[in-house]
């Protein structure tokens, strides 16, 4: 399988905008549910979410990283980044 | 305790982001789409609107329109919340009145830092009295 270095997609914005959708709720939930994991001691359960939380930052990333203008150039997204709150 | 205005019509996006927000304590005060945020904005005064952009009947910029063209709404800070990661959809977002701008997926410690920024200033420059106190 290609890596994202080798291969520029062309994701369409609105199918960019379609895909981000859903994964506000996967992060949202994941890190939500990280919190009250531990608040309530459930400790075993969290490095699940966390890798659930990682795996949305990761799509996320990929995203961000091979969207291209109608320009070319590539979208200035000022949040891409590493994830945070996982 | 601080209200907030979540106009977003996607189920779970509303429901996850109202009880991260509720969990940091701020009320938060739901509409489904542009023209029932409108209508909820005079009619509760919240003391921030964060407005989804891409919205059913209205969407998010003809409803931040309508709200900065009323005495009443005007100065209610707005913050839009999008998909779209143009620096075009930012500046959109901006011209059509929004005070701030963040993009989904949320990050969460990003949008309180905004929204505490703008209720400090709502408050700072504003009636505090009117709006309640800044968590």
């Amino acid at each position: 399988m290609a890596s994202t270095g080798d291969i520029q997609l062309r994701i369409p914005r609105q199918l960019l905008h379609d895909l981000r959708t859903p994964l506000s709720p996967i992060l949202g939930y994941s890190e939500l549910l990280i919190e009250q994991m531990r608040e309530k001691g459930y400790e075993e359960f969290i490095p699940f979410l966390e890798k659930i939380c990682a795996a949305g930052h990761q799509l996320n990333e990929l995203l961000t990283n091979n969207f291209e203008s109608e320009t070319g150039d590539p979208a200035q997204d000022e949040h891409s980044g590493p994830a945070t709150d996982c | 305790m601080s209200r907030i205005l979540l106009v977003e019509d996607n189920e779970m996006n509303r429901d996850m982001l109202s009880r991260r927000l509720q969990r940091r304590g701020y009320e938060v005060l739901i509409a489904l789409d542009g023209e029932e945020g409108v209508k909820m904005a005079q009619a509760e005064a919240p003391d921030l609107i964060l407005m989804d952009m891409s919205l059913p009947v209205i969407d998010g910029w003809e409803a931040t329109r309508t709200l900065k063209a009323s005495a009443e709404t005007k100065g209610i800070p707005v913050i839009a919340l999008t998909a779209h990661a143009m620096s075009t959809d930012r500046d959109k977002a901006m011209e059509a009145g929004c005070d701030d701008y963040d993009t989904k997926p949320i990050e969460l410690a990003r949008l309180l830092g905004k929204i505490e920024a703008l209720l400090k200033t709502q408050n700072d420059g504003g009636t505090a009295g009117e709006h309640g106190v800044v968590q």
